[in-house]
């Protein structure tokens, strides 16, 4: 195996792993809002990634506006999903499997949706800076990953000061660790878990329109973005949000080195693999307990 | 209960049963087969969810093995069905002792990622060891069950195959509640420390149970190589064991019979949707949704339910 092979390889596995890490963000900071695992992450995704080509290619809209607009509509998606079907459910005694199951089923009914109104075509969206490739070396990687990687380390970064610093995500943090004491100093508690499905669309969205240029937007995308953005999440601690970016990137690079020295098809077997194996020996994923803040 | 009622509880769904094959069409006789298939190994994962509290993602792996083994040793080697069956279970219940030995070790979300990764290495598995499995191009010509040259070679006749098989499961399963382990599981369920004290080896009786459920899911494999006499690794992806949790929770895991209406609702309704057109996938995972929302208990629970609050009257 040649060097510049290995670093090309590496290069990808990085795109990847910011990708899984962008929806490991989402999921990660639903959880910590909320203590639901939200099944459904990826499918904000690719609500996110389908309504940027449906405004691009159907109405013609310039791609700064459609990229921004299909992120508000993540958000807005968290919105209604929060109100109109994980707020029943709440005052009807969810139990913790429940949610994992109404999350799952509202996938298989965008994935069904989707399908239904765009069809089963893949379709590609444009990548920020176009087409272009920054040589590194002996490698290449495209300007676009590089803008995927820049955007998903400044989300975190916001996200880190936004629950550390503004009132508002104290307030968010505060409803999630005591619902009732922060009932009794006036924190609004249902808005703030409907905020925190917000911020889970806004990043699911994010996430959507930063995927669909690498990989192809598909009515069948979600599980599969969803089911990799919980192994990402899980490695940098669940309830660790900044945890999951590196967590997604510990797994792109164990994909891609999988790749190049055993095979590609055994990839996620490894990648699997060594998820089990971490969970076990370090439960408090990657990260560990030092840099755990607010449970 | 008067013996009469009880007759009439007992008889009426009997009957039902027993009549039902000869008056619906081959095609729903087909999918009543499947729920059949499927109740088998959706029990395996609605104990362990209703018993143990184990959400199980790693059951359409069993479900593979008993299949495959079904396939290579009926098939390929030409040895009798007992065999295949026999030795699908042998492989699954000593790959879920030897698997599950470590990985019982973790609760809740990890537990259930933990199994789910395994449900990815299966399906990968399955489809990169084409040598054995034949991919994607699958295993044909497997032959029937057929004892004293009998074959159960048609739906009507796999129906009344799978079905006893299935109920005497279910009856099974309901004798292993009331049991010294069932009460024993049921202690460890809602109250692992007090368990513990009472000297329960909980960490044994869980892989116990992962074993039984894996034992469970090759059984019904092995039934479904058999009855459609073709496998390729499509029936054993992920989304196969996602099928298996969601009908045992629709079903109602806390229910000897849930698992029977979990598995007509995932076998039935999405066929019988079709005519719908398009969107019939859509009006199913909405179904699906109404059902998590309205009925926590699932269908068993709400039936059960119902039947208490108007017994006394």
């Amino acid at each position: 195996m040649s060097l510049s092979l290995l670093f090309q390889s590496v290069l990808s596995g990085l795109t990847n792993g910011f990708v899984y890490g962008l929806v490991g963000l989402g999921l990660a900071s639903i959880f910590r809002g909320t203590r639901i695992i939200n099944a459904m992450q990826g499918d904000f995704a690719l609500i996110g990634g389908i309504t940027a080509v449906l405004l691009l290619e159907r109405f013609g809209w310039p791609m700064a506006p459609a990229f921004a607009a299909a992120v508000a509509v993540g958000g807005i998606a968290g919105w209604l999903m929060e109100v109109l079907l994980i707020r029943p459910l709440r005052r009807r005694g969810g139990s913790e499997d429940s949610y994992l199951l109404l999350t799952l089923g509202v996938a298989f009914a965008v994935s069904a949706l989707v399908l239904y109104t765009v069809g089963r075509d893949s379709h590609s969206l444009p990548g920020l800076g176009g087409e272009g490739i920054v040589v590194i070396g002996d490698a290449a990687i495209r300007t676009h990953a590089l803008w995927l990687i820049a955007i998903s380390l400044a989300a975190m970064g916001a996200l880190r000061l936004f629950f550390a610093k503004t009132a508002l995500g104290l307030s968010m943090m505060a409803a999630a660790l005591d619902a009732d004491g922060a009932l009794t100093t006036g924190i609004n508690v249902p808005l703030m878990r409907t905020l925190t499905f917000v911020l889970g669309g806004l990043v699911g969205g994010l996430a959507g329109v930063l995927v669909g240029p690498l990989v192809t937007v598909y009515f069948d995308m979600g599980l599969l973005l969803t089911l990799k953005g919980f192994a990402a999440a899980i490695l940098g601690g669940l309830a660790n949000p900044m945890g999951a970016i590196v967590g997604g990137v510990t797994l792109g690079l164990l994909e891609s080195l999988a790749i190049v020295t055993v095979s590609s098809g055994y990839k996620d077997v490894i990648a699997m693999a060594i998820l089990i194996v971490i969970m076990i020996a370090m439960p408090n994923g990657l990260l560990g307990r030092r840099l755990r803040k607010g449970g | 209960m008067p013996p009469l009622r009880r007759a009439l509880v007992w008889g009426i769904p009997l009957l039902v049963w027993a009549a039902l094959p000869f008056v619906a069409t081959r095609h729903i006789v087909d999918l009543l087969v499947f729920a059949g298939l499927y109740t088998i190994a959706g029990l395996g994962v609605a104990f362990l969810l209703g018993q143990c509290g184990i959400v199980s993602l790693a059951q359409s792996v069993f479900y593979g093995i008993g299949a495959y083994c079904t396939a290579w040793f009926c098939a390929h080697k030409g040895l009798p069905s007992p065999v295949g069956a026999a030795a699908g279970i042998a492989l699954s219940t000593a790959i879920a002792a030897l698997v599950g030995w470590p990985i019982l070790r973790l609760s809740g979300h990890f537990l259930a990622l933990a199994t789910l990764a395994l449900g990815i290495i299966g399906q990968v598995l399955f489809l990169e060891w084409d040598w054995l499995t034949g991919g994607t191009l699958g295993i044909g010509g497997i032959p029937r069950i057929a004892p004293f040259g009998f074959a159960f070679d048609t739906p009507l006749r796999f129906y009344f195959l799978v079905w006893p098989i299935a109920l005497l499961l279910l009856v099974l399963h309901h004798n292993l509640l009331h049991s010294r382990n069932g009460l024993a599981l049921r202690a460890m369920r809602d109250s692992p420390e007090a368990a513990a004290v009472l000297g329960l080896d909980i960490h044994r009786l869980k892989v116990q149970m992962f074993v039984l459920s894996a034992a469970l899911g090759s059984a019904a494999g092995s039934l479904f190589a058999h009855y459609v006499t073709f496998v390729s690794v499509d029936s054993f992806a992920v989304d196969r064991a996602i099928s298996f949790l969601l009908l045992a929770v629709l079903g109602g895991v806390y229910t000897v019979w849930g698992p029977v209406l979990g598995a007509l609702f995932i076998t039935v309704l999405p066929q019988w949707l079709s005519r719908l057109g398009d969107i019939h996938a859509f009006v199913f995972a909405a179904a699906l949704i109404a059902a998590v929302i309205l009925l926590p208990e699932g269908f068993g629970g709400a039936i059960r339910n119902w039947w208490r609050a108007r017994a006394p009257k």
